[in-house]
């Protein structure tokens, strides 16, 4: 079975890489038929992604009863690049460092790709909702003049997206991190001819660029410290095994990973890296402005899959975070604080696209308060909330999409209303999603939720949860804070400083107490009623009501085709159901046990077995109530348009409208200040730099008096007497050493 | 299979261009046409030959043992003691520089087809005259050759700008003949004392690079007070030769002068392989022959890199004029270069090495296309341009790439180099400095990542304000709405065919607002092509050059660790952890 799964896991990254290339040479003769490679290449992924998934799980039932047995599959294509000897000796030392016996290491960058459950579930995710999304496409883009380019970007993007959680060397995360950026930048700004759209794209960019600086710097100090990039271990010619940074050689030793300063800093970059790709706080202001892109753009990449890299990121590196407690606190905190500030914000936005879109930022945030706790629980509940995530999220924006489309192209709540009269499909299936992402009994979102609420409150109250288990936390910065790598890291451990630099670790750690987790618990359930809220205030304004159309949609407002509605309607099946079955059954939870990364002692020793906690499900439900019954009556009393919420606000109300005030103060702080030093820079360059080689240059000239005759103004006798100059010069020193 | 022997085939690929060059000035009288064919067919042959050769050298056992391929020596000059060598050869340092001044030389071609309509014999003649001499420069294995070269190239390039510039050519030629000219001389009496020294301890007045580089590890110039400091100032003499070239900051200012003013065939060949030339003698002189100096200079070097990185793109970003960005954005990625060198790691001065190619292939792409739009719009002002991409999308995506690849997107060969100079720089400033130096080190390192954000930031500006939002009638094109759609029927009857042949008298030549014609593909699909190429499978053209590389820099690597070393005494080392590996039971 692996071995077929090895083949496998390759078709999935190459048929949308084959139906890009495809769409690129015959899009123009294809026509209005120009999605048809796109469409075959992501469908037949899909289907071979499902296949993946089922031959991964055959896998991991295959040890009976030893239910986190990890499982991979790992398949090298080819040797991306290497540098032999690349570490070399530490000659400042003298010795080579790490007292190993070769103490070189070489740079080498397999392209590897990987199959574990992680990695199985996000490949039938990614290419199950771009399936989805791309024949909802053939409606929504129908008659566009960039038809093929989208179809193109689309199969493009879900080739990087495949290979990101595929890859199985930081480096080629690195890579593909930064191509799935690219092909939403391109996506976003799709409609380049509009100003606003050009500039989304730009923001995106260079925001998310942010992120992958700290992304970059965390995979070299990860090089630094492991002497390798790959996550698996690699077995050389001469038999011995070079151990991976997430593979079973390491992942079985306790002291197998750096902590204190190193550690922390590693981990902070990386999630500095998920907070620019999953929109967290502080540099969650591209996504709003990403809505400028197609309305499926935004639902597979912005909502449903690449958002989600982040929280990726982290799960696949928990065994790096498990030995930083403070780190993993801060993970939590971003979350559960961009969870609330998003919601916030969300509340007051009348751009139904927006309202999603902060709506997305918040359930990223707490997918991250969930990965912060370090358990099995939270890992298992972030990721459980990904998957129920991107079904309910991406029917949202594509129901947003087929209203956007019915009313030519208005997205503003204030514009429209009774929508459920015109188009009962898109609404029916609107509200499937809106009651998943509410968190209202059974919809999916529910259970996701409430498993994240569990994995918070376990945190915030050990004690209660004490008898679920034997252990509740891994004991702060118990890991050994051993340098592990074959040669660097020891170089860095002969140095005094870093034990300073311990300390600070040490000083976020202390973060790591119950009474954060009781802060951060009480901010997601508040935030579930702020969601509940928003949603249905969406769902009110939008399909409740006396029927109102703006002029924009013309005569023909009306439901959307029958290839937009069908995947509507899939969704809201998978939005629905998926919670429940994935949570009785607890298929998902067992499956990604056994993904290696998970499968770190640490980890399962947070194993909890799987409950439902009535209290806390009453406390999400209750949460939830309110917020659709607060979100009720203000509609029927008319009070949920901006002005009245505004005044009720009251101080509030401008911080929200202006959203937190974030992208001013970029624009302050950083945008401006720079601005104004490239200014000065190019000024320097200028009357400085350049003025000063000019007055140099001026010298010679004053001496012209006496040597005017020489000057004959002709450059190429100056060149000339140079040379002949010179070589007299040679000539007579060489006869002079003549024996 | 193959008609002649390594050397001859050397010597062919060096001279082909030069007898293209007779040819154009031959064909002179039978109008534009003539010559610029001969020109592309010349650049063609040469670049087959070249392709070849590599390919030669890639099967051949040299290129498995990393030593020298096509060697060729004329005694020029041997009597006594005095042997001087015209010696020419390939080896891992040079053979990708080589091959990239055979690729652009079509493009620089290409790129001037429309363009350039006067005086068209001189202008074809010099541009392969310099094609020569850029061949020449890389292939040489002697002092003097070297020399003759890289003098040689400038003169060709001074009156490619100065007579077929645009309006402030003549001082921009003027500064930029005098400015590195004046470095070369330095870095030519440089070079001579490094022959002296040897002559004075071997007895031979030997001019061979291989034999001075043995001589010099054998006996070392001096570094210390009691030998006068001798090596320290013979790499001053080659560092301002070098630097200049190269381009170092603050020694910079002549570049986006000279590169504002060059017609664009000038600026491809600037950018893409003269630049080059400054950081290939620091690896072929600098780093193998004076290591201690080097060692003590590479902190340094490696802080001006930096300053380079962020000063160019920070200037950059300032810049209103297209072509002025690009320029700055060389500036800017020749610190990366400067950086990787100064690192004397080997995964950074690899990355630098084929960082040379990468920046010449991405800048020469962006210089080409930034001619193209000014031969539609007649400007090169960011302000004055906008929503190219709906009346020429093929051109944006092309610039779009070549974008992408110049601001390290992976997947593109830029990504690669850029990386491996980091990964490096890092590796360095983790565990190969001394304590003192090391916060100083990390400090740089991380200052040079966030140059690839400011790097982004002022490429993705230009693009948007150039390439996307509302379209903008250019100021130049009085056609009204009409216009694109009629010139461009123009344009494919004409252009392609026959271009001279549709008589514009007055100075701007019609060229339409319309997408790439097929000489500018063939300007913009081969460096494209090979950006994509490089990025995904960069083993490819690392490995051959990696066995070279790595001799030129031990002895400056070993020099570097020794000072740190002696700097490091005063630090206490704590015992070192056992290793993981020690205690694992391999698996079976």
């Amino acid at each position: 079975m692996s071995l077929s799964i090895s083949h496998l896991v390759v078709l999935v990254p190459l048929l949308p890489l084959l139906g890009a290339i495809a769409t690129v040479l015959l899009g123009r003769r294809l026509g209005p038929r120009a999605h048809l490679p796109a469409l075959a290449g992501i469908g037949a992924a899909a289907a071979v992604a499902a296949l993946v998934l089922l031959g991964t799980a055959a896998d991991v039932r295959g040890g009976h009863g030893e239910p986190s047995r990890p499982v991979e599959v790992i398949t090298t294509l080819w040797n991306w690049a290497t540098v032999a000897d690349a570490g070399v000796a530490d000659t400042a030392s003298g010795t080579p460092l790490g007292g190993a016996a070769t103490a070189t290491a070489p740079f080498s960058i397999p392209v590897s790709l990987r199959v574990d459950p992680l990695t199985a579930t996000l490949l039938v995710i990614i290419t199950g909702v771009g399936l989805l999304v791309a024949i909802y496409s053939i409606g929504y883009m129908h008659g566009d003049p960039g038809y093929p380019r989208f179809f193109a970007l689309v199969a493009m993007f879900v080739f990087s997206m495949s290979m990101l959680v595929a890859a199985s060397n930081f480096l080629l995360v690195y890579v593909f991190w930064e191509a799935v950026g690219a092909c939403s930048y391109l996506l976003i700004g799709f409609w380049y001819s509009k100003p606003q759209a050009a500039r989304a794209a730009k923001k995106a960019f260079l925001v998310n660029r942010v992120g992958d600086f700290g992304l970059a710097i965390a995979t070299f100090l990860l090089w630094m410290t492991y002497g390798t990039l790959d996550f698996h271990d690699t077995y050389t010619a001469d038999g011995t095994i070079v151990p991976g940074i997430l593979g079973q050689t390491r992942l079985s030793d306790a002291a197998g990973y750096v902590g204190g300063a190193v550690g922390t800093a590693i981990c902070l970059l990386m999630l500095l890296a998920a907070c620019g790709k999953s929109a967290q706080v502080p540099l969650h202001v591209w996504l709003p402005d990403a809505m400028e892109g197609p309305t499926p753009a935004s639902a597979l990449i912005h909502a449903a899959t690449m958002v989600t890299a982040g929280v990726y990121l982290v799960t696949r590196s928990a065994p790096l975070f498990i030995g930083c407690p403070g780190a993993l606190t801060v993970v939590s905190i971003v979350g559960a604080t961009t969870a609330l500030v998003a919601a916030l914000i969300a509340t007051v936005q009348n751009d139904l696209k927006r309202v999603l879109a902060y709506s997305t930022i918040s359930q990223l945030g707490y997918m991250f308060a969930a990965l912060g706790t370090g358990t099995m629980l939270g890992f298992t509940a972030a990721i459980f909330h990904l998957v129920t995530h991107a079904f309910f999220k991406a029917l949202l924006f594509l129901g947003a999409g087929s209203v956007m489309h019915a009313m030519g192209g208005v997205i503003d709540m204030r514009r429209f209303g009774g929508l459920r009269q015109l188009m009962p499909v898109t609404a029916l299936t609107f509200v499937i999603g809106a009651a998943a992402l509410a968190g209202v009994v059974p919809f999916a979102g529910f259970f996701s939720k409430d498993e994240i609420l569990a994995a918070l409150h376990s945190k915030a109250h050990p004690a209660a949860h004490a008898s679920d288990h034997a252990e509740v936390r891994v004991a702060g910065g118990a890991l050994p804070d051993a340098a592990a790598g074959p040669f660097r890291a020891a170089s860095y451990r002969s140095d005094a400083a870093p034990r300073g630099a311990a300390g600070d670790a040490v000083g976020l750690d202390a973060l790591d107490r119950p009474a954060t987790f009781q802060w951060l618990y009480w901010m997601s359930l508040f935030t579930a009623g702020l969601t509940a809220f928003y949603t249905f205030r969406a769902v009110f304004m939008t399909f409740t009501g006396p029927l109102r159309v703006p002029e924009e949609a013309g005569h023909h407002a009306h439901e959307s085709p029958r290839e937009m509605t069908g995947p509507l309607m899939v969704l809201a099946v998978l939005s629905a159901g998926a919670g429940l079955v994935l949570f009785v059954t607890d298929a998902l939870g067992r499956f990604l046990a056994a993904t290696p990364s998970l499968s770190a002692p640490a980890i399962v020793a947070t194993a909890v077995p799987h409950a439902f906690h009535l209290d806390l499900a009453i406390q999400g439900t209750l949460a939830a109530a309110i917020g659709i019954a607060v979100a009720a009556i203000g509609h029927y009393g008319r009070r949920s348009d901006s002005a009245t919420t505004a005044r009720w606000l009251g101080p509030l109300g401008p911080i929200l409208a202006n959203t937190f005030y974030f992208d001013a103060l970029y624009r302050v702080a950083i945008v401006k200040p720079l601005e104004a030093l490239a200014l000065v820079a190019a000024l320097v360059d200028r009357y400085v730099v350049d003025a000063a080689v000019d007055a140099i240059g001026r010298v010679p000239g004053t001496w012209g008096a006496v040597a005017r005759r020489l000057q004959s103004g002709l450059l190429q006798r100056y060149a000339l007497a140079g040379v002949v100059g010179v070589l007299a010069i040679v000539l007579a020193l060489a006869w002079q050493l003549r024996p | 299979m193959n008609p002649f022997s390594p050397s001859t085939h050397l010597l062919l690929v060096i001279l082909a261009p030069l007898v293209g060059a007779l040819a154009a000035w031959l064909l002179g009288s039978r109008g534009l046409a003539a010559v610029r064919q001969s020109a592309a067919v010349t650049t063609l042959v040469t670049l087959f030959l070249a392709a070849w050769l590599v390919a030669r050298y890639l099967a051949s056992p040299e290129a498995a043992a990393g030593s020298p391929f096509g060697v060729s020596e004329a005694a020029w000059l041997v009597d006594g003691p005095l042997d001087i060598r015209l010696g020419l050869g390939l080896d891992g340092l040079s053979l990708w520089l080589f091959a990239l001044s055979a690729l652009l030389s079509v493009t620089a071609v290409m790129v001037s087809w429309e363009a350039v309509r006067e005086k068209t014999v001189g202008f074809y003649a010099l541009l392969l005259v310099l094609e020569a001499a850029m061949l020449g420069v890389f292939a040489a294995r002697d002092v003097i050759l070297f020399y003759v070269f890289f003098e040689f190239t400038l003169v060709p390039l001074f009156f490619l700008i100065g007579i077929w510039g645009h309006d402030d050519r003549r001082r921009a030629a003027v500064k930029f003949f005098i400015y590195t000219l004046a470095g070369s001389v330095l870095a030519f009496l440089g070079l001579l004392t490094i022959v002296l020294w040897n002559a004075a301890h071997t007895g031979t007045l030997s001019f061979d690079i291989a034999t001075l580089t043995a001589g010099l590890a054998a006996h070392p110039l001096p570094m210390d007070a009691r030998g006068g400091w001798l090596q320290w100032w013979v790499f001053l003499a080659l560092f301002a030769g070098f630097a200049v070239k190269v381009p170092i900051v603050p020694f910079h200012t002549w570049l986006p002068l000279a590169h504002v003013e060059a017609p664009t065939g000038g600026s491809v060949d600037l950018a893409g392989v003269l630049l080059k030339i400054g950081i290939y003698g620091f690896l072929r002189f600098s780093l193998p022959m004076l290591p201690e100096a080097t060692a003590a200079a590479a902190p340094w070097i490696f802080g001006l890199g930096v300053v380079g990185i962020l000063y160019g793109a920070l200037v950059a970003l300032a810049q209103t004029d297209l072509k002025r960005l690009i320029a700055y954005s060389s500036v800017s990625h020749m610190g990366y270069c400067v950086m990787g060198l100064a690192a004397l790691e080997p995964v950074a001065v690899e990355g630098a090495t084929l960082q040379l190619v990468n920046h010449g292939l991405s800048a020469a792409g962006l210089f080409a296309l930034v001619g193209m739009i000014y031969e539609r719009y007649h400007t090169r002002s960011i302000a004055n341009l906008g929503g190219i991409a709906a009346r020429a999308p093929w051109l944006t995506v092309m610039f779009m790439l070549f974008t992408f690849s110049s601001i390290g997107l992976p997947g593109l060969n830029g990504f690669v180099g850029e990386f491996m100079i980091l990964i490096g720089s890092f590796q360095r400033a983790w565990g190969g400095v001394s304590a003192a130096w090391r916060p100083a080190y990390l400090a740089m390192a991380v200052s040079a990542v966030a140059g690839v954000v400011l790097g982004a930031w002022y490429m993705l500006w230009a693009v948007e304000r150039v390439f996307f939002g509302p379209s903008r009638e250019p100021p130049h094109d009085h056609g009204g709405h009409e216009a694109p759609a009629a010139a461009h029927a123009h344009a494919d009857g004409h252009g392609a065919s026959h271009g001279h042949g549709d008589g514009h008298g007055h100075g701007a030549p019609a060229v339409p607002t319309d997408d790439l014609r097929w000489y500018e593909w063939l300007a913009v699909a081969p460096p494209a092509a090979l950006a994509l190429w490089i990025g995904l499978f960069p083993a490819t053209f690392l490995a051959p050059s990696a066995a070279a590389v790595r001799s030129a820099m031990a002895p400056g690597a070993a020099a570097l660790a020794a000072r740190m070393e002696a700097g490091d005494a005063v630090t206490a080392r704590l015992p070192a952890p056992p290793p993981l590996t020690a205690h694992l039971d391999p698996i079976p």
